[in-house]
């Protein structure tokens, strides 16, 4: 008895806080918002009269963000585990609405929908992935040795599909939709202890992809998105048009150079990348801070997701695990994307940069995502480190 | 178990995120520091707006270092969208200050571009005004424009720039490559729509200035020139008059005539008197690259009599005449079935070669020609030089038009022997005559002599080939001789000159079509006969009334000697 309450307080006294991981996420979100504000403030002063127009609304989402967080970091995560299926459908519903007229429209497409009287756009997609994570991270558990079967596997991966298609279809937005997909797929990669069907899937996904990339750019297929895979191969082909913002920020990339040319220094932010704030936002940090101050971020992400592997790894339970793994595929498919986006090494398509890009309700969602791996990290028992 | 197998998978995961980070990671590294020059080339060039900076063209002197073509302050103005503040306000003035209409303006000024320019070659107290106005978006470049201090001296000679500073004409257009310079460059770092970034600053590349070119013209002896060939056109009511002077011994030109000159200054004004009303443009460039032409260089004509130094040349050089062989001249020869009349119809009667040169007796030349025959005239023709363009430094000159050899019979052969039936440019005449009086030298005629960087003071001095011995010595000194005889006694009285001693050969030949009552009366003439220093050539087109070379163009180059062999400082013989 004696022992056992020793122990318990013990774990009151000795419960685990993961700074460093803390540390990471503030220091991408205070680089981020530099960035931005580096990036953005010539053509918000041309078009807003204020260059920290944008900064002041990222500072806005992010302070939202981070009470979130702390709010969601302070309550154990076991209490979400109840609403994975009213999170699936507020999702599924949430993604409906841009097709009502609280749908927002910019740039063609309808991703965003106004909260009425805040003035304040929400992307149902960032709320549908961290709806994803919580509904996939329940039927891991759900599913328990059912997960190693052909049956279980499909139903993790089919599952989020809806959602996904949703998104594809209502929002015009691919790229998020591929990122649900991809959580998924790795969330079921770890779930279950077979190792031969990932390999062989993952080997037949690389190959029918590039004989469709080979087709599309020899133009034995044409599709809608085959002119992207031209601008992809060969940017300077297309330099006006599809190839236009692609090798925009290849100039940019590449005049920055080993050391850059210095904080605020850039040209290319000067309204010839659109937009540079958002999903292009690397390129200006690669010409401000070139290389080395790029390797400086990735080495922060690798830092972040070694974090939050090494939570996953201790989490107390297996749902506690799904969910930071969840998180760890959001953040890192996302941030490999865009820089392979950025850098031209994949064909263009528009993914943001987590907690550094533009954009209000990504840095929310995902510090609720960090919110929850924090919460995850508090229940590691010291002992068993 | 379970909990290990996915913890072993997390791992994993980490470990295939950290690899795809490598992945973009080496791409990085090949696009910022392999690619990097490339895409910084790329992105500079289209971060920066050129404005370019005229580079002053060399100046053109002459052998005194009197400047001919010199360079003037003139303003470019132009426009940049993107700041001008006012449009309607700019349109307005501008087109008041630049005598432009009001739409050429308002075009300009509305149309969306980095830069537009409204005008170049402003006048810079124009310039300056604009400037004064300091309305946002008007921009004065200040750069050069071509000036000819004496308007029409010697404008075909000299040619004129267009609105770029490119040679259009003359030596303008042959020395282009020493006398344009190479262009700075302002370049200032713009944004995606045109506007300057200010803290980037601007970056001058300096233009390099042109090279000055010296000729051998002679300020003074081409105005005399000039006046001398203007009034021999008003009293002769000649269609043109053109005059060359020449140093025979290396082929420098001194003057180069052809009235009327037009004004280097305005080269593109329509002379009065031409009916502009209902032209089209091409008919207006016509006209005007008549006025333009150099007939010294760019036409051909039949020389006529003063080729016969020609003939006299091969046939010395040959052996088949000599100083002393005696002729007749009945007034005609019959060549095969040809009566050809020699223009005294009554014939020179007896005569030795010397004075059927001073007679111009065509039957001699023709029996001189006969006696070389067509294979050994044709050599002769090769060997002086006939067939092959002079070389002079000006562009656009004439090819002689001749026989082709197997089309030449002894009619043929006999025509050409007096000069006539065959085309060479003035040019071509008189330097072959200066290379077989001058010792039997080829020279090139020329007017370039040195080019000097204005800025290092380093010369270069351009050399021209001489051929030598295409006669004999003993030949050019028999010729000049026999051309002394020709003036002090004979056809070609008018051109002595008091106290010098001078050679030369008249010609007086009818224009195509025989019949026309058009004639081409020239002369020849050098000074001092027994070292020439100069040669000279006037030729009347088409005079009114008297049209005998010996009669009108003697005298214009017996005048042109009269002032300038002391000028030149040619001695008189009896004070030497």
């Amino acid at each position: 008895m004696a022992t056992s309450v020793k122990r318990r307080r013990k774990e009151q006294t000795e419960y685990f806080f993961d700074y460093s991981l803390l540390f990471v996420v503030l220091f991408l979100l205070g680089f981020g918002l530099i960035m931005i504000y580096s990036a953005s403030s010539y053509c918000a002063t041309e078009d807003f009269g204020d260059p920290a127009h944008y900064l002041k609304k990222q500072l806005v989402a992010s302070i939202l963000g981070l009470i979130a967080m702390i709010f969601v970091a302070n309550i154990p995560y076991h209490f979400w585990k109840m609403f994975y299926g009213v999170g699936y459908i507020v999702a599924a519903i949430l993604i409906c609405l841009v097709k009502t007229p609280l749908g927002v429209k910019s740039h063609g497409a309808t991703r965003w929908i106004g909260i009425p009287g805040t003035g304040f756009n929400l992307q149902p997609a960032e709320v549908a992935k961290i709806c994803v994570i919580l509904f996939l991270s329940v039927m891991v558990c759900k599913l328990g040795k059912k997960i190693k079967t052909w049956g279980g596997f499909f139903f993790m991966v089919l599952s989020p599909l809806p959602i996904a298609g949703l998104i594809y279809v209502l929002t015009k937005n691919l790229s998020s939709a591929l990122i649900i997909m991809g959580i998924a797929v790795l969330m079921v990669f770890v779930a279950s202890p077979d190792y031969k069907k990932f390999i062989v899937m993952g080997t037949a996904v690389v190959a029918i992809g590039s004989i469709a990339v080979y087709l599309m750019a020899t133009g034995v297929i044409t599709s809608f998105r085959s002119d992207r895979i031209t601008a992809w191969l060969n940017p300077e082909s297309d330099a006006q048009d599809k190839g236009f913002q692609t090798l925009q920020a290849l100039y940019a990339i590449g005049s920055g150079g080993v050391w850059g040319k210095g904080l605020g220094q850039s040209m290319q932010k000067l309204s010839f990348i659109p937009e540079s704030q958002n999903d292009m936002i690397f390129s200006i940090i690669c010409e401000e801070l070139g290389l080395f101050g790029a390797i400086a971020i990735m080495l922060m992400f690798i830092l972040l997701i070694w974090r939050m592997t090494v939570i996953a790894n201790n989490a107390p339970d297996l749902f506690g695990a799904m969910l930071v793994v969840g998180v760890i595929g959001h953040i890192a498919i996302q941030a490999v994307l865009n820089v392979a986006v950025v850098t031209n090494t994949i064909p263009n398509t528009g993914i943001s940069l987590p907690f550094i890009s533009y954009g209000g309700s990504s840095v929310i969602f995902l510090l609720i995502e960090i919110g929850l791996v924090l919460s995850v990290a508090k229940r590691i028992q010291l002992k068993e480190m | 178990m379970n909990k290990h197998a996915h913890r072993k998978k997390i791992t994993i995961t980490f470990f295939l995120f950290v690899l795809m980070f490598l992945v973009v990671l080496v791409r990085l590294v090949y696009l910022m520091v392999w690619r990097s020059d490339y895409y910084s080339q790329k992105a500079t060039q289209l971060h920066e707006r050129e404005r370019n900076i005229k580079a002053a063209r060399g100046r053109i002197l002459d052998r005194n270092g009197t400047v001919l073509a010199d360079n003037k302050t003139v303003c470019t103005v132009s426009v940049i969208y993107n700041q001008i503040e006012e449009p309607e306000t700019v349109i307005e003035m501008l087109s008041r200050e630049l005598e432009l209409s009001r739409e050429f303006v308002e075009k300009r000024v509305k149309k969306y571009s980095s830069m537009e320019r409204i005008k170049s070659n402003v006048e810079k107290e124009t310039g300056d005004r604009i400037r004064e106005y300091d309305m946002a978006g008007v921009k004065v470049d200040e750069d050069y424009k071509r000036y000819y201090p004496y308007d029409t001296l010697a404008s075909k000679v000299l040619g004129f720039t267009g609105g770029d500073n490119q040679g259009i004409l003359g030596l303008e257009v042959k020395y282009e490559e020493y006398l344009k310079g190479v262009p700075g460059q302002i370049l200032t770092m713009t944004d995606a729509k045109g506007v300057e970034v200010e803290r980037e600053g601007e970056r001058r590349l300096e233009p390099i200035a042109g090279k000055d070119l010296y000729i051998s013209l002679d300020r003074n002896i081409q105005a005399y020139s000039e006046q001398l060939a203007r009034q021999a056109m008003a009293t002769k009511e000649a269609d043109g008059v053109s005059i060359i002077a020449m140093n025979p011994q290396n082929g420098e030109i001194y003057a180069m005539v052809n009235v009327p000159e037009f004004n280097l200054n305005d080269p593109f004004l329509l002379p009065e008197g031409i009916e502009t009303e209902g032209l089209t443009e091409q008919q207006k460039q016509d006209v005007l690259n008549g006025i333009w032409r150099n007939g010294c260089i760019n036409d051909t004509y039949e020389p006529g009599s003063t080729f016969k130094i020609i003939t006299a040349a091969a046939g010395l050089e040959e052996g088949v005449v000599t100083p002393s062989s005696s002729f007749s001249c009945p007034g005609f020869i019959i060549v095969d079935d040809r009566k050809i009349r020699c223009h005294k119809t009554t014939g020179h009667g007896a005569e030795d070669f010397v004075h059927a040169t001073m007679n111009s007796c065509n039957p001699v030349f023709i029996t001189v020609g006969l006696r070389l025959g067509v294979d050994k005239y044709y050599q002769y023709f090769e060997q002086l030089g006939l067939k092959q363009k002079t070389g002079i430094d000006l562009p656009g000159e004439a090819a002689t038009i001749m026989h082709k050899k197997e089309n030449m019979g002894n009619v043929e052969l006999a025509t050409v022997s007096f000069g006539q039936s065959f085309q060479i440019t003035p040019i071509q005449l008189l330097t072959t005559a200066a290379s077989i009086i001058n010792g039997g030298n080829r020279i090139t005629p020329h007017f370039g002599v040195k080019v000097v960087d204005s800025g290092d003071g380093t010369e270069t001095i351009l050399e021209y080939p001489v051929q030598t011995g295409i006669v004999s010595a003993e030949t050019s000194a028999l010729m000049r001789e026999i051309l002394e005889k020709v003036v002090s006694e004979g056809g070609g009285k008018n051109g002595q000159v008091e106290g010098y001693r001078i050679g030369g050969k008249t010609a007086t030949s009818q224009t195509l079509p025989r019949g026309s009552g058009k004639y081409i009366s020239s002369f020849v003439g050098f000074a001092p006969a027994d070292d020439p220093q100069i040669i000279a050539i006037a030729i009347i087109r088409h005079p009114k009334g008297v049209y005998y070379g010996g009669q009108i163009a003697a005298p214009v180059i017996r005048q042109l000697f009269e002032n300038i062999l002391p000028y030149l400082g040619i001695k008189e013989y009896n004070q030497e």
